[in-house]
């Protein structure tokens, strides 16, 4: 288990087919069970670096190991047998609003059970089992059968919280999970990511835009700038000048969610 | 998982199905299903005894019978010169109809209602019906088509472009009136100018689907290339039957072509 | 939007002007060309009527005993018209859609195209000889055709939807198949049953033609009455007809709504 939840990044480069640099060679070892934090400005390569790890974007160059293995670069049963080990969870939550709260937990069980009971949406109790406790863990199991549509966004997000829980991940990928909620919520949703890590042990990754988010809730930050890693230390050690070589400019109070937190 | 504030707060049970409405609608659908098939089944000795004739004259229907070709630039011809007539009546004819069916616009409830399922009714016979009547009224020959498509038309463009209508923003309209304009001036300077471009439109759209029916129109006996068709047909002339159908489709796709272009340019 | 709107027809009239009278132009010139002169314009109303009150009264006694089951025939050959081409475009339309499969999609695009310019009728044609005069000639036609504008507007309902679950469910380790199932077919099948009944609506229409071939239903009925002069019974078969699609459409268009909903 420990050892399945171990990163490790070896020059890993992206370059899109339209010419733009995804990832400009990062070197990075996330170690099993860490709550990391990326911080960058729009377009400075957060996403591509959640979504290599379990191979949404292929790299180009270079090599991602999760848990030992190398990540592959086509789709395929080896990506997929990777992908089942791996949880995500988006900005947009990316839940199907027509299907109810339950099924959409049970899609993280999806490469859990023969493929034939998936699709026939004939899961196993044991299964079934594991969809209910991950929905009890961000306290939404009595929504368990509404239409997941109907559900604010904050519970729509839980919904993508249970489903990537569903998976009994060794990692979590969180690709800005609070950008489109407000602050109350924010910060619910970002105590119950810190808890399942400290609970569960899964190693996590999340992008945030918010530095005072950052700090309070990572444990280690990484620091990412026009595809290259220019910040990686702890949240305690991280100051104003870190922060000015990141962004490129001083922080304003735009980057931040609580202004009252910027003095 | 033992903190106060989340301990179980009950798993809720998976609410019953309407299974009232599920086996409604399955029994339904396999009831209707298994009905046709019965109704339409009584076809297939049919099929087997018509099989090995029916396979014949599909083999003969190739090549075309390309010689055949010069004798149907008239009645081409004439098939677009039917869908021309009839666009055009049928298009102007809509807009007093449509006018009167928008809720927004209409001057009194019952003028409303009754256009309103005037138009309704007018949609439910399918245009060969109305080429039949005409063709029974008038007598075989282009003008009962025009007549039939004129109809057409109108069902078409009168319930699309009502709707049209009654999205329109209504403060320009209202403002007409409130300054002492009559509603023929609301309906001019108000209403319309707005729905324009959707009118255009609808009636460009109208115009394609009259090109495709006034190939057929002739079947019945009113009017274009149909008519030919119907012979060539009657007599198992499946070489010619082809190049008609060859050809019609050719004209029609040039012709939707150069309408799509127009439609996507204004809208 | 309303400056604009009301600036546009100032500004364009030259040009609105020059189409307007292009168009009736080419209306005169059509209009001479099939004889539709202002004399046998004036003329119409009198003959439309002379002939309509020889429809009254309709025969319901015929209605009942031939043009019901004529009309019946026709639903059956609209229905499974409907549900062949359902069937069929299902899988079609999520292979057309360039958003899932963009490859496949432009020659699925190019097919239900060409399925698409056939009308039902000139496909009849060739299916009587083949199958036989009847309601089975009928139903092929009808499903082949309708296969290209159901496939149509499926893939267009494919490709406007969200497509942040169906990557959802491949990061969670699902094949492209499960992602179908759990992310695109619950978000466009609402949408694509009521393609297939507004289809239905249509095909009702066009089964009621196709009689005029021989491949069964209505049609034929109408025709051979007309051909007759039998105008009591044509008006029972009109009457009959109305009402039987106006009925459907309203089944049909509550049912719609409801899904849409
Ligand atoms: N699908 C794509 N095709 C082409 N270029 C892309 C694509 N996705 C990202 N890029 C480019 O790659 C670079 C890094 O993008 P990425 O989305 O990883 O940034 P980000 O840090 O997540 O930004 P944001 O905070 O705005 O989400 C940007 O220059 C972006 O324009
Ligand atoms: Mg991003």
């Amino acid at each position: 288990m420990t050892d399945k939840a171990a990163i490790r990044f070896q020059g890993a480069r992206v370059v899109y087919p339209n010419g733009a640099v995804g990832l400009a060679g990062v070197d990075l070892d996330i170690k099993p069970g860490e709550f990391v934090v990326v911080v960058g400005s729009s377009g400075a390569g957060k996403s591509t670096l959640l979504r290599s790890v379990n191979g949404l974007t292929p790299l180009t160059s270079g090599s991602i190991t999760v848990g030992g293995q190398p990540v592959p670069k086509k789709e395929g049963r080896e990506l997929r047998r990777l992908r089942a080990g791996v949880g995500m969870i988006f900005q947009d939550f990316r839940i199907t609003r027509r299907l109810s709260v339950m099924t959409n937990v049970l899609v993280g069980r999806v490469a859990h059970v023969p493929g034939w009971r998936a699709m026939l949406n004939l899961w196993p109790a044991a299964d079934r089992e594991i969809a209910f406790r991950a929905l009890e863990r961000v306290s939404i199991a009595d929504k368990a059968w509404v239409r997941a549509g109907d559900l604010s966004g904050g519970q729509q997000q839980r919904v993508g919280i249970a489903r990537a829980l569903a998976q009994e991940p060794a990692i979590i990928l969180a690709d800005e999970p609070v950008a489109s909620l407000d602050p109350v919520t924010t910060h619910q949703i970002m105590r119950d990511l810190v808890r399942i890590n400290q609970e569960l042990g899964i190693t996590t990754l999340v992008n945030l835009h918010f530095l005072d988010l950052a700090r309070r809730y990572g444990q280690r930050i990484i620091g990412l700038k026009a595809g290259e890693l220019v910040y990686d230390g702890t949240a305690d050690s991280v100051t104003q000048a870190d922060f000015k070589n990141i962004y490129g400019r001083d922080p304003d109070a735009g980057d931040l969610l609580d202004e009252s937190e910027a003095s | 998982m033992n903190e106060a504030s989340r301990a179980a707060p009950g798993r809720p049970l998976r609410p019953a199905r309407n299974w009232t409405l599920i086996i409604a609608a399955v029994g339904a659908v396999s009831l209707m299903t298994w009905w046709s098939a019965r109704g339409i089944g009584f076809s297939l000795v049919e099929l087997a005894c018509n099989l090995p004739g029916g396979r014949r004259l599909l083999v003969e229907s190739w090549p075309p019978d390309w010689s055949f070709f010069p004798r149907l630039l008239g009645p081409l011809l004439e098939t677009l010169q039917i869908a021309v007539v009839g666009t055009v009546i049928g298009g102007i004819l809509a807009i007093p109809i449509a006018v009167l069916a928008a809720r927004n616009l209409t001057p009194g409830f019952l003028v409303w209602f009754v256009d309103r399922n005037f138009m309704n009714i007018l949609r439910t016979l399918p245009d060969l019906f109305w080429a039949m009547l005409f063709a029974a009224a008038v007598g075989f020959g282009p003008i009962a088509g025009a007549l039939a498509l004129t109809v057409f038309t109108i069902a078409v463009i009168s319930k699309l472009w009502s709707e049209s209508l009654e999205a329109i923003d209504m403060a320009v309209p209202e403002a007409v009136r409130a300054a002492g304009g009559s509603w023929l001036a609301m309906l001019q300077f108000g209403a319309i100018p707005q729905a324009l471009p959707h009118y255009v439109s609808y009636a460009l759209y109208a115009f394609e689907l009259n090109v495709r029916a006034s190939m057929i129109l002739g079947l019945v006996g009113a009017g274009g290339i149909g008519m030919v068709l119907e012979t060539q047909r009657s007599t198992f002339e499946y070489p010619r039957v082809t190049l008609i159908v060859l050809s019609v489709l050719v004209l029609v796709l040039i012709i939707e072509k150069i309408s799509e272009s127009i439609r996507r340019r204004l809208v | 939007m309303t400056v604009r709107t009301t600036l546009a027809p100032a500004a364009g009239m030259g040009w609105a002007t020059q189409v307007t009278l292009f168009i009736a132009v080419l209306f005169l010139v059509c209009a001479w060309a099939i004889d539709l002169t202002p004399a046998a314009l004036a003329n119409l109303p009198r003959q439309m009527a002379t002939v309509l009150s020889f429809f009254y009264p309709a025969d319901l006694n015929y209605g009942a005993t031939r043009v019901w089951p004529a009309l019946l025939e026709s639903i059956q050959i609209a229905w499974m018209g409907t549900i062949i081409a359902a069937m069929l475009s299902l899988p079609l339309a999520l292979l057309g859609a360039r958003t899932l499969f963009p490859r496949i999609a432009r020659l699925v695009k190019l097919i239900s195209a060409t399925a698409r310019a056939f009308p039902e009728i000139l496909l009849a044609i060739y299916f009587v000889p083949i199958v036989g005069l009847g309601a089975f000639a009928g139903a092929l036609a009808i499903g082949i055709s309708s296969v290209g504008m159901l496939t149509k507007l499926g893939s267009e309902v494919v490709e406007s939807i969200d497509m942040g679950p169906v990557e959802a469910v491949q990061a969670a380790g699902g094949s492209r198949l499960l992602a179908l199932r759990y992310a695109v077919v619950p978000q466009v099948l609402p949408e694509i049953v009521a393609h297939w009944l507004f289809r239905f609506e249509l095909n009702i229409r066009a089964s009621a033609v196709l009689g005029v071939v021989g491949a069964g239903g209505v049609g034929g009925v109408l025709l051979n009455t007309l051909r007759y002069r039998h105008f009591e019974k044509a008006a029972a078969v009109l009457l009959l007809t109305i009402l039987v699609v106006l009925i459907i459409d309203m089944v049909s268009g509550a049912i719609r709504r409801r899904l849409l909903r």
